[in-house]
């Protein structure tokens, strides 16, 4: 059953469910493309957008045993996975040895193997002093290349993106989809990709899917995104021009002068990772009622700095909260969601901060119940904590920390692969919450937050604390409509 | 798990792993049929010689370990010296009886497992797992599959010892550690069993999809980035070892220590 | 229609690199456990035998996780290797060991087919194992030479202990695992699972 004949490939009637869930996750769902074309796959978090790029590679159900049946699964000889979650996608330690592994299992001579090894590292622009380097020291951003060059080592005709660049700073989202649309030129296509702006130009078909799993367009993008605006606010699809238009019904980022009052002070402050300094600032008073948000490279040292805050690292200098008991006011989210889940299920993970500080079940059971209507879990409430999807699990670890209404939450990078509506309605909770007295501190690589609700920009430069300055907001107002008004351009 | 390791220069890194395996657990045949106390002396005494020339574990790391392991070797051989058959008593108290036969049979049993532990330690402390596997493909056919099972699961320590970290971290960020008490003790370490065994499972299956993904296949057919050859050392190793285990055979001959030519007997 | 899969008994990729993995998690607890296990010794009680059980945890743990034959010997024999490379105390000698037992524990998950994986059987392959450690020692440690009393504490503390901590101890830590849903993926897909695309 050679698909090459055909020059297409795709699956018909498939029908797919979960272990122990009554329901299905699709229902007949059919999809094809051929050769050549350059597909965007467009839904709302969690509608299973992941889980069909799996069963178009055939990893479902050839390395995944699920449920599953359809009419027809015509899988290509040969094609490449980018995975959403950037750890999970590495075999080996070492970098030379990953993209060396693909080459093994393709059967090419040892004496040709260093030699592709930079070719292919060339290719995507990762520049090494030594090749045989651990792949857990590498940044994000270069995991994430990596991650492309090992894949295009298999030499694919189809390559299958999961969100890539869900944790890379703006410069290096720009340059991985340079990558992209350089080695994407005669090969096929499959994204998947919540931030568009950056892919709208070179894809030339795109496929909305609805929170059922359902598709419900298909067709070249500029025609299927004209024709279905209204349906992508409602599935909280980000578009192009999609901030102006939130910005309309929003309260903008002026700070509360009431509450000047200080909530916790660093002097010589520095953080330490395996005995090195990985993070150090001179002086930095944080008040009340600010949203404070932390920006910088990957690997610049932001996730070092807020674990260094609440204590999670080994530190030197003065840290000085004005609360005798931090912890009963302090919120954290790590920047891996799974790193903060205790139990096995959505509903106890919700209320496992309420049952530690030993509120009644009464209201424990209406506080769970309010919060997974309002981010949007409903139907997960039974599901383990690691059996959601990316975004899921991302506002599961946002909730959990929130439910508790502290004084003081610290998040890393709470909006990384969310859809457009689930974005802002975390940014209108945190904006609430602000505007009642909580701190919001958050480390996040998306701009617009930052320019639209920010009260205070820290800036981190290769672990220090470069640049503290309180966001004015006639210099962001001009920026944004720059920034916009490219989005708008490139696609209508 | 590097720094422990002095330096992989040293000779026996050098060998093929293979052969180091095979000869080494081969031993083990060898030790077990001998029942002359003489000959266990001689050869942990060899043994120990041949240990400090090529451990590759720094000076001072080897000195406890190998101090250690000779006192645990003869714990392990307590009960055979206290409550042992044998019938030239030396001491008895109550149920302790210890007889010269039985103090014998103890000793030997103590070297023979401190022998063990001493070449055991030699193949563990200078072999590297990666080239360890590559080699046991290459040499033995080990099927692939298992042998990169195996690669893979030994370079997983790293991140499970960080994964350790993480679940203390987020225990601490939840508010598990501030209570008190012997309930939440259980709970926490209830959780942190299940929690490191949950992920370690989860990786193994993502790393198992990644490596699919990236093609592997369970069949033999492959190339690979380390080749892992003979060479001269190889001989040099045998002859080393043959060396050895004869030199312990020959003192027990003309030197011997004991009057327990087999511990069996009397 | 693609084929309605009939239960795969074969072992696939993610099963092998899950039962290694659990094999090296154990054989990591293996060295660790080694000196307090050493420690407990000198007394010649065996009390070690006490704790003796928890050297077989590996094959019954990962048949009951997998439960595809030829896990549970792999898993053994596997966690006697990491043990070696670990350069945990008694060096070549656990090879063989891992080896005899896994073999025997896995002997009786056969027996039943693989099909069942109550607590009883996994017990009974504590107790394989258990089996197979004594014939070993029988020639290696000379136990027939022990006076008989102590020969007798000496099985029977194996007994109990391998009982508890390679029957019951992995059965428990297994229902556990289940609540977690890790293990869900590692089973061969059921049949009512497929009814639900009716
Ligand atoms: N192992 C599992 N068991 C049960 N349900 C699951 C499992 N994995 C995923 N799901 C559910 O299947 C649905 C689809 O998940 P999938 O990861 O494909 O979503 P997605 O569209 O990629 O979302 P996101 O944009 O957040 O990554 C989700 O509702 C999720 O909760
Ligand atoms: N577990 C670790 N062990 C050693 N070094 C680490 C570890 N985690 C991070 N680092 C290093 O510390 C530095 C700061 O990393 P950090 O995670 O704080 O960056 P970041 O600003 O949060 O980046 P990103 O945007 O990618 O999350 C980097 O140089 C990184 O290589
Ligand atoms: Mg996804
Ligand atoms: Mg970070």
């Amino acid at each position: 059953m050679s698909s090459t004949s055909r020059e297409g490939w795709g699956v018909t009637n498939l029908r797919l469910a979960f272990p122990k869930k009554n329901a299905m996750l699709f229902k007949d769902l059919s999809f094809d493309y051929q050769r050549g074309e350059k597909v965007l796959l467009l839904g709302p978090s969690g509608c299973g957008k992941s889980t069909v790029l799996q069963v178009l590679s055939g990893l479902i159900p050839h390395s995944i045993e699920l449920p599953m049946r359809s009419d027809r699964q015509e899988v290509p000889n040969n094609w490449g996975f980018i995975f959403q979650d950037p750890d999970t996608q590495f075999c080996m330690p070492y970098v030379d040895e990953e993209i060396a592994f693909v080459l093994e299992n393709r059967c090419i001579e040892r004496a040709q193997m260093s030699e592709l090894i930079q070719r292919y590292l060339d290719m995507v622009d990762l520049k090494l002093e030594n090749n045989h380097q651990l792949i857990r020291t590498l940044s994000g951003g270069m995991k994430q290349r990596l991650a492309i060059a090992s894949i295009l080592a298999l030499e694919p005709e189809v390559l299958f993106l999961d969100e890539p660049t869900a944790l890379l700073d703006p410069n290096g989202t720009e340059q991985l989809w340079k990558t992209v649309r350089q080695i994407g030129k005669d090969r096929t296509l499959i994204i998947v990709e919540h931030k568009i702006n950056h892919v709208l130009d070179f894809v030339d078909r795109v496929v909305l899917f609805n929170q059922h799993g359902e598709i419900f367009a298909d067709g070249p993008k500029q025609e299927t995104l004209a024709r279905y605006r209204d349906k992508l606010d409602e599935f909280g699809i980000w578009h192009p021009g999609i901030w102006s238009d939130y910005e309309k019904n929003q309260i903008g980022n002026q700070i509360n002068s009431e509450h000047a009052e200080s909530i916790l002070e660093l002097k010589n402050f520095a953080v330490l990772r395996q005995k090195q300094v990985k993070f150090s600032a001179d002086h930095l008073c944080l008040n009340r009622g600010e949203w404070i948000a932390i920006v910088g490279e990957n690997g610049a040292g932001k996730s070092t700095m807020i674990e260094g805050i609440m204590g999670l690292l080994r530190t030197n200098g003065q840290l000085r909260w004005s609360f005798d008991h931090p912890e009963n006011h302090v919120q954290f989210v790590f920047q891996n969601p799974e790193y903060q889940f205790v139990t096995d299920s959505v509903e106890d993970e919700l209320a496992f901060s309420l049952r530690v500080n030993k509120m009644n079940e009464e209201e424990i059971a209406r506080r769970v119940d309010e919060h997974l209507e309002r981010y949007a879990l409903k139907a997960q409430r039974n599901q383990h904590p690691f059996q959601l999807s990316t975004g899921q699990k991302r506002r599961l670890s946002v909730a959990s920390a929130m439910i508790n209404h502290p004084d003081v939450l610290i998040l890393d990078e709470p909006t990384f692969g969310q859809d457009a509506k689930n974005t802002f309605a975390l940014l209108d909770i945190f904006q609430q919450l602000r505007l009642a007295g909580t701190t919001i501190i958050m480390v996040t690589h998306e701009m617009e937050i930052v320019h639209h609700f920010a009260t205070r920009v820290l800036t981190v430069e290769n672990g220090r604390l470069v640049n503290d300055c309180v966001s004015s907001e006639g210099g962001e107002e001009r920026n944004r409509g720059q920034r916009l008004g490219e989005h708008e351009q490139v696609v209508f | 798990m590097d720094n422990v390791w002095a330096s992989t220069n040293k000779l026996f890194f050098k060998i093929n792993p293979s052969l180091k395996f095979l000869l080494i657990s081969s031993l083990f045949i060898v030790y077990l049929f001998v029942q002359n106390l003489n000959t266990m002396i001689w050869a942990s005494f060899f043994f120990l010689i041949l240990y400090y020339l090529v451990s590759g574990l720094a000076g001072k790391w080897s000195f406890w370990f190998v101090f250690l392991t000779l006192i645990v070797s003869l714990f392990s051989a307590s009960a055979m010296i206290m409550f042992g058959k044998g019938s030239h008593i030396i001491y008895h108290q109550s149920l302790i009886l210890i007889t010269q036969e039985s103090l014998a049979r103890g000793l030997l049993l103590g070297l023979r497992t401190f022998t063990f532990s001493l070449i055991g330690m030699i193949f563990a402390t200078t072999t590297l797992p990666v080239p360890f596997f590559y080699s046991l493909m290459q040499q033995l056919k080990v099927p692939v599959r298992y042998a990169y099972g195996c690669l893979a699961a030994f370079r997983m320590i790293p991140i499970m010892a960080e994964e350790f970290l993480h679940i203390r971290q987020a225990m601490r960020v939840r508010g598990m550690t501030r209570q008190k008490g012997i309930k939440p003790l259980y709970e926490r370490m209830n959780r942190y069993s299940l929690t490191m065994l949950a992920q370690s499972i989860r990786r193994a299956q993502r790393t198992a999809i990644a490596m699919e993904a990236k093609r592997f296949s369970m069949t033999e057919r492959r190339t690979y980035y380390y080749e892992i050859g003979w060479s001269r050392i190889d001989l040099y190793f045998i002859v080393i070892m043959l060396l050895t285990v004869t030199l312990g055979f020959v003192f027990a001959a003309y030197f011997p220590l004991t009057p327990f030519t087999n511990v069996l007997d009397h | 229609m693609s084929k309605e899969k009939s239960t795969n008994l074969k072992l696939n990729l993610t099963d092998i690199l899950v039962t290694i993995v659990i094999a090296l998690v154990f054989g990591l607890v293996f060295r660790l456990m080694g000196p307090v296990y050493d420690l407990v010794k000198p007394f010649g009680l065996h009390l070690d035998a006490l704790l003796y059980g928890i050297w077989f945890i590996a094959a019954p743990f990962a048949a009951l996780l997998i439960r595809k034959p030829g896990v549970a010997f792999l898993a053994e024999t596997a966690a006697a290797l990491a043990e070696m490379l670990f350069a945990g105390s008694g060096g070549v000698i656990n090879l063989y060991y891992g080896l005899l037992q896994g073999a025997f524990s896995e002997a009786v998950f056969a027996a039943w087919r693989y099909k069942k994986f109550s607590l009883g059987v996994t017990s009974l392959s504590a107790f394989a194992a258990l089996i197979a450690s004594i014939i070993l020692d029988a020639g290696y440690a000379y136990l027939p030479l022990l006076a008989g009393w102590n020969l007798t504490l000496y099985l029977v503390f194996r007994v109990i202990g391998s009982i508890l901590l390679s029957g019951l101890f992995p059965y428990a830590l297994v229902k556990g695992l289940e609540k977690t849903g890790v293990t869900q993926s590692l089973r061969p897909v059921t049949k009512e699972d497929y009814d639900v695309l009716n």
